[in-house]
C-alpha cells in the first residue's frame, strides 16, 4: 500500500506504484476533477498541485509522489486549502478565489479543461499575487509541461477570471 | 378557442383534461400527442421510466409554485439550457425565473422531445416556446372556470393570474387536483430533428418581456468549478470495467491476427475481437491501457493505400474527382445572368480558394460506458448532442428495438457538432465490449482515438469570380463549391464490427445524409444583379475503396459547410474591393441593401477604429523582416442574425508568421436573450475561429490521419489571444431570438485572411494562415 496526501487528508491506495496519478485518483480514490485530455502532458486537464507546484497527473506514477510527505491538491481541495492559508474556518459553501472568480466572470463553458486552468491560476497566484495580462498568458501558455489548452475558446474569460481573482486575493488576504 | 367545461377544455388543439382530484399537492403536466411508434416505446420500457405516465411531461407546475422543464437536447457549455431556456420559459408562462427550480435535459427514457443539439436558440427553442404558450393558455383556462369569467378578462404577472378583484397564484390554482395537458406535436422523438409542436398557442408579444433580455449568470457554473458536477467521464456502475480499443493502423486496414495477450503480465485482462473490432477489457484503467498497448503490438493488419494525403488534397479534388456523379446544387439567392455580366465586366476578379478538413478536436476525447443486460437491454451513459438519434444507431447496430435502448447524458468536454447526429465515436464500441463481457464496461478514447478515427469538418476549395463595371461596382457573381459531403453519423464500431448501420452519404441518401453539396451562405450584397453559386458534391474521400467503407468521414463541425463557403465570398470581395480601389468596408455597405449589415458596418467601423482606405495598406510589403500591419473585415447572416468582424493583424513577411493583434465583432442576431452569456459565447467562438485560422488542417498520408496527439493537431494557445471586443445589437422588434457562439468562428479566417492581404498586398487563398502557406503565397508572382 502507498500512503498518498490528498487534499489534506492521509489516503492508502493499493494501485502499483506504476500507476499514473490520475487513474489513482480518478478510479481508487474517486477525485474526479483530474480530467484526462491526452495522457501526455500536452493539454493541463489533469493539472493538480503538488507542493503548490502544477503538475500533469496522468504522466505522474503514483509511486513518485507517494513520499509521505508530498502534499496533492486538487480541485475539490481548493477551499480548503483557501481556508487554511488565511487560517479561517470552512463552510460548505467555502469557495477559493480563483473558484469565486470563474463563477462571477462566467468563465467555463464546456468546463472540461477548466480545472486545469483553475489549478494553474491558483498556482501563478500564489505566487504572483498582481500578475499583469502578460503574466498570466505565460503561465497558461508557457509555464508548466505545455501549454493549457482550452478548445471552446474561453481564453478571454480565463483572462478575465485571473484578474478577477487577483482581486480577491488582495481583498481577501487576512492581515496578520 | 378555448370551449369550456368543468372537466376539461381544448385549448389551441391542446387538450386539458383533470383526472382526478388530490388530497394533497396536485399539478399540471404537460404531454405530447404520442405518434405510434413513440407510444409503443413509452409503453413497452416502464422499467426505464421514473413514472412512465409522466416520461413525456414536457412543463410540469406545482402545487408549491415551482415549475420543471424537460428538453432532450443536452448542455455543452452554452449554457442555453441552464439560462436562456429558464427565461424563455418563465417569460412564456408568466413565473417569474426563480419558479424554474428543475431542469431535465437529454436522458431518452425523461425527456419528451429528441433532436439534436443545436440551433438551441433557432429551431430547437420554437417547441418548448409553444409548450410553454400552451400551458398558460391552460392555466388562464382553470383560472377562468374557478373564478367564473371568461378567459379574455384574466391577466398574469409574476406567477399569479388576476380577474378584478380575484387573483391566485398557479400554484393554487393546481392545488389538489391532477391536470393533464396533452399538446399537439407531430414526427418521433427518434427522428433526426426530434418531435415537432404542432399549432399556434398565443406568444406573449416581446413588448412586455421582462426576463428574457436579462445578463443573469448560469447557475451549473457553481457545480462545475467545484468539482461536483457529473461529467461522462466520471460516469462509474457497479462491476464496471474499462475497455481500450486498437483501431487499425489506416482507414482500410482489416485485421489478419490479433496479437496475444500476455496473461502473466496481464492476468485480468480479456481480448475482443469482432470482425475488424479489435478491444481489450479489463478491471482496472492502467491495466488495460497496457494491455491494449501490448497486444496492439503484436497485431497484424492488413496494410492500405487509398487517399490522396493532404499535401496533394486539393490537387486530387480538382484533377481525379469526377464531379459529374453527384447532382449540382443552387444558390437560393441566385439571379440574372452572371456569365453574361462578366463577359461584359470591365474587370474581372477570379481566383479559388482553399479550405482543409478540421478536427472537432475536444480536449478530452470520447467516452462512454455500455451496460448491456442479459436480457437484451441496452443503456449508454455519455455526452452527445442528440440522444434519441444515438438510441437509435444503437437499437440498428443492435437489431433490436428502440425501446431496448436507453442514453443517459451528462455534461462533458464539448462535441462542436461531432455528435449532433448521435456519435461521437466511443458510445457503440462501449456497447460492443460490454456485450462481449457481459458486464458494463468504460471505453476512454485516447487522445490518437479520438484524431485519427473520429469524423472530420469536411474540406472544400471554391472558385469565385466576381465582375466589375467602370465604376467599381460588382455587376456579377460567381462561385462554384466542391467538397465532400457534410454528415456521415455512422457509427464507427458497426463498421469495424461490420455490424448494421444507417447508409454512408450518398445521392440517394435523404438530408441530412446526402451527398449533394447545398449552397449554404446565403447571400447578403442584393445590390449586386447577377449571381450564380452552385454546390458541386462527391462521395467521401477513400470511402469506397476502403474495405471498412471509412475513409475520411466528414462531420458538420460548427457553422457547417456555411463557413467553408463564407471564407471564400468574404475573402474574394475584399480582394475585388481593392481591383476597385474601394475601401473593403464600405464596399460592402455598398452592395447591400439590408438595413441591418449597413447598420453593423457601421458600428464596426467606429468600435474596431477601421481605417478606411483601400487594401493593401500603403505600407504593404510582402518580403522582408519588418514587421507590416492591416486590418480586414467579414460579414455573416446565419440564424437569423447578421455579423460582422474586423481583424488587425500583424505579419513579418520574412517568416510568414500571422499575430493576431486585435478582434472586434459586431453581432445583431435578433432578440439579445442573455448579453452576458452571449458576449461570452461570442468571444469563444471567435478564438475557436482564430485557431482554425492560424493552425489547424487535418494531416493525412495515403491511408491514415496522421495526427495523433496535440503536437500534430495544434490549437490556440492562450498566449496567442487577441485583444477581443464585442458589440452587442439587441432588436427585440425581430421577435426572433438570437443564436449565439457558432457563427463567430466561421467570421474570423476571412477577416484574418483579408487582413494578411490588406497587409502585404498579397492574397493568402489557403487556410490554414500558418507560416509555410503564408510565405508561398507572399513569394508567388502575382
Amino acid at each position: 500500500m502507498l500512503t498518498l496526501t490528498v487534499n489534506g487528508a492521509k489516503r492508502q491506495v493499493a494501485s502499483a506504484p506504476d500507476t499514473p496519478l490520475l487513474y489513482v485518483l480518478r478510479d481508487e480514490l474517486g477525485i474526479m476533477s483530474p480530467k484526462f485530455g491526452c495522457g501526455l502532458a500536452q493539454c493541463g486537464a489533469c493539472s493538480v498541485l503538488l507542493d503548490g507546484v502544477e503538475i500533469r497527473s496522468c504522466i505522474t506514477a503514483v509511486g513518485a509522489v507517494a513520499t509521505g510527505t508530498s502534499d496533492i491538491t486538487t480541485v475539490e481541495g481548493l477551499p480548503a486549502r483557501w481556508a487554511k492559508q488565511q487560517a479561517q474556518p470552512m463552510t460548505d459553501s467555502s469557495l477559493h478565489p480563483v473558484q469565486e472568480a470563474w463563477i462571477e466572470q462566467q468563465v467555463p463553458q464546456c468546463g472540461f479543461c477548466q480545472f486545469g486552468m483553475m489549478i494553474k491560476a491558483t498556482e501563478l497566484l500564489e505566487r504572483n499575487p498582481a500578475p499583469s495580462d502578460d503574466e498570466i498568458k505565460a503561465a497558461l501558455t508557457t509555464s508548466g509541461p505545455s501549454a493549457h489548452l482550452c478548445r471552446c475558446g474561453s481564453y478571454a474569460a480565463i483572462l478575465e477570471g485571473v484578474r478577477h481573482a487577483a482581486s480577491l486575493f488582495a481583498s481577501k488576504k487576512s492581515v496578520v | 378557442m378555448s370551449h369550456v367545461s368543468f372537466d376539461g377544455a381544448t385549448i389551441f388543439g391542446a387538450r386539458l383534461t383533470r383526472r382526478g382530484f388530490l388530497a394533497a399537492g396536485g399539478a399540471l403536466a404537460v404531454y405530447a400527442t404520442i405518434a405510434p411508434r413513440d407510444a409503443f416505446a413509452q409503453g413497452a420500457a416502464p422499467s426505464h421510466s421514473l413514472d412512465p405516465t409522466k416520461s413525456s411531461s414536457w412543463i410540469e407546475i406545482r402545487a408549491d409554485n415551482t415549475v420543471q422543464f424537460r428538453t432532450g437536447k443536452c448542455d455543452f457549455g452554452q449554457s442555453s439550457i441552464y439560462v436562456a431556456y429558464p427565461q424563455i420559459v418563465a417569460e412564456e408562462l408568466g413565473v417569474p425565473l426563480d419558479a424554474i427550480t428543475s431542469v431535465i435535459s437529454g436522458d431518452t427514457d425523461r425527456t419528451p422531445d429528441g433532436g439534436g443539439t443545436f440551433g438551441l436558440l433557432r429551431t430547437n427553442v420554437v417547441n418548448l416556446r409553444k409548450v410553454a404558450a400552451y400551458t398558460r393558455e391552460a392555466i388562464l383556462e382553470v383560472a377562468a372556470q374557478r373564478f367564473g369569467v371568461p378567459a379574455s378578462r384574466l391577466t398574469v404577472k409574476d406567477g399569479v393570474v388576476s380577474a378584478g378583484s380575484q387573483s391566485m397564484t398557479f400554484g393554487r390554482l393546481v392545488q389538489g387536483h391532477d391536470l393533464t395537458l396533452v399538446i399537439p406535436v407531430r414526427g418521433n422523438a427518434t427522428d433526426f430533428a426530434g418531435l415537432v409542436v404542432d399549432g399556434d398557442p398565443p406568444l406573449k408579444p416581446v413588448s412586455s418581456y421582462t426576463i428574457v433580455g436579462k445578463p443573469l449568470k448560469n447557475p451549473s457554473l457553481t457545480a462545475k468549478v467545484t468539482g461536483k458536477t457529473l461529467f461522462a467521464s466520471d460516469v462509474t456502475l457497479p462491476g464496471m470495467w474499462h475497455g481500450r480499443v486498437i483501431h487499425p493502423p489506416t482507414l482500410g486496414s482489416t485485421l489478419v491476427k490479433a496479437g496475444r495477450l500476455d496473461a502473466k503480465s496481464f492476468p485480468d485482462s480479456r481480448v475482443v475481437i469482432n470482425g475488424n473490432f479489435l478491444g481489450v477489457v479489463a478491471p482496472s484503467e492502467w491495466e488495460v491501457i497496457q494491455a491494449a498497448r501490448d497486444v496492439a503490438g503484436s497485431t497484424e493488419w492488413t496494410s492500405w493505400k487509398g487517399l490522396p494525403g493532404h499535401v496533394d488534397l486539393f490537387t486530387h479534388l480538382r484533377e481525379k474527382v469526377d464531379w459529374s456523379a453527384v447532382p449540382v446544387t443552387r444558390g437560393a439567392g441566385n439571379k440574372g445572368d452572371a456569365a453574361a455580366a462578366m463577359a461584359g465586366a470591365a474587370q474581372v476578379h477570379t481566383a479559388s480558394y482553399e479550405f482543409p478538413y478540421l478536427k472537432h478536436a475536444p480536449i478530452g476525447p470520447a467516452v462512454a460506458v455500455g451496460d448491456v443486460q442479459a436480457d437484451g437491454t441496452v443503456t449508454v451513459h455519455t455526452n452527445t448532442q442528440n440522444p434519441q438519434y444515438l438510441r437509435k444507431g444503437i437499437a440498428t447496430m443492435m437489431n433490436t428495438s428502440i425501446e431496448n435502448v436507453v442514453i443517459r447524458t451528462y455534461a462533458g468536454s464539448g462535441h462542436y457538432g461531432r455528435s449532433n447526429g448521435g456519435n461521437a465515436g466511443a458510445e457503440d464500441e462501449a456497447v460492443l465490449l460490454s456485450k462481449a463481457v457481459g458486464r458494463p464496461v468504460r471505453l476512454q478514447w485516447m487522445r490518437a482515438d479520438d484524431l485519427q478515427w473520429s469524423t472530420q469538418g469536411s474540406a472544400m476549395y471554391s472558385t469565385v469570380r466576381i465582375g466589375l463595371d467602370a465604376r467599381g461596382r460588382v455587376v456579377g457573381y460567381q462561385s462554384d463549391h466542391f467538397g465532400p459531403p457534410m454528415q456521415d453519423d455512422r457509427l464507427i464500431g458497426a463498421l469495424l464490427a461490420g455490424m448494421p448501420t444507417i447508409d454512408a452519404p450518398a445521392v440517394t441518401v435523404p438530408a441530412p445524409h446526402q451527398a449533394q453539396l447545398l449552397v449554404r451562405d446565403p447571400w447578403v450584397y442584393h445590390q449586386v444583379p447577377n449571381v450564380a453559386e452552385a454546390g458541386h458534391g462527391t462521395l467521401q474521400i477513400g470511402q469506397q475503396a476502403s474495405p471498412l467503407k471509412t475513409g475520411l468521414r466528414d462531420h458538420s463541425m460548427r457553422t457547417p459547410i456555411q463557413f467553408q463557403q463564407n471564407f471564400p465570398r468574404e475573402v474574394a470581395l475584399t480582394e475585388a474591393a481593392a481591383l476597385a480601389r474601394a475601401d473593403a468596408l464600405q464596399f460592402r455597405i455598398d452592395h447591400t441593401s439590408e438595413p441591418r449589415i449597413k447598420d453593423i458596418l457601421a458600428r464596426l467601423r467606429d468600435a474596431s477604429a477601421w481605417q478606411s482606405r483601400p487594401s493593401p495598406s500603403p505600407e504593404a510589403a510582402s518580403s522582408g523582416d519588418r514587421l507590416v500591419r492591416g486590418r480586414g473585415v467579414s460579414v455573416i447572416f446565419r440564424d437569423n442574425g447578421y455579423w460582422a468582424c474586423a481583424a488587425h493583424v500583424a505579419v513579418t513577411p520574412s517568416t510568414g508568421a500571422v499575430k493576431v493583434e486585435r478582434m472586434t465583432l459586431v453581432v445583431d442576431p435578433g432578440i439579445v436573450v442573455n448579453p452576458l452569456q452571449l458576449k461570452r459565447q461570442v468571444e469563444a467562438g471567435c478564438l475557436m475561429g482564430v485557431s482554425i485560422a492560424l493552425h489547424e488542417e487535418v494531416p493525412f498520408d495515403e491511408g491514415a490521419i496522421t495526427a495523433r496527439d496535440w503536437l500534430t493537431y495544434p490549437i490556440l494557445k492562450m498566449a496567442e489571444m487577441p485583444e477581443i471586443k464585442v458589440v452587442l445589437v439587441n432588436r427585440p422588434e425581430t421577435g426572433v431570438y438570437g443564436q449565439g457562439s457558432e457563427t463567430s468562428n466561421a467570421l474570423a479566417a476571412s477577416a484574418i485572411a483579408s487582413a494578411v492581404f490588406d497587409a502585404t498586398g498579397k492574397p493568402v487563398r489557403r487556410l490554414p494562415l500558418r507560416p509555410d502557406n503564408v510565405r508561398r503565397a507572399l513569394s508567388a508572382q502575382a
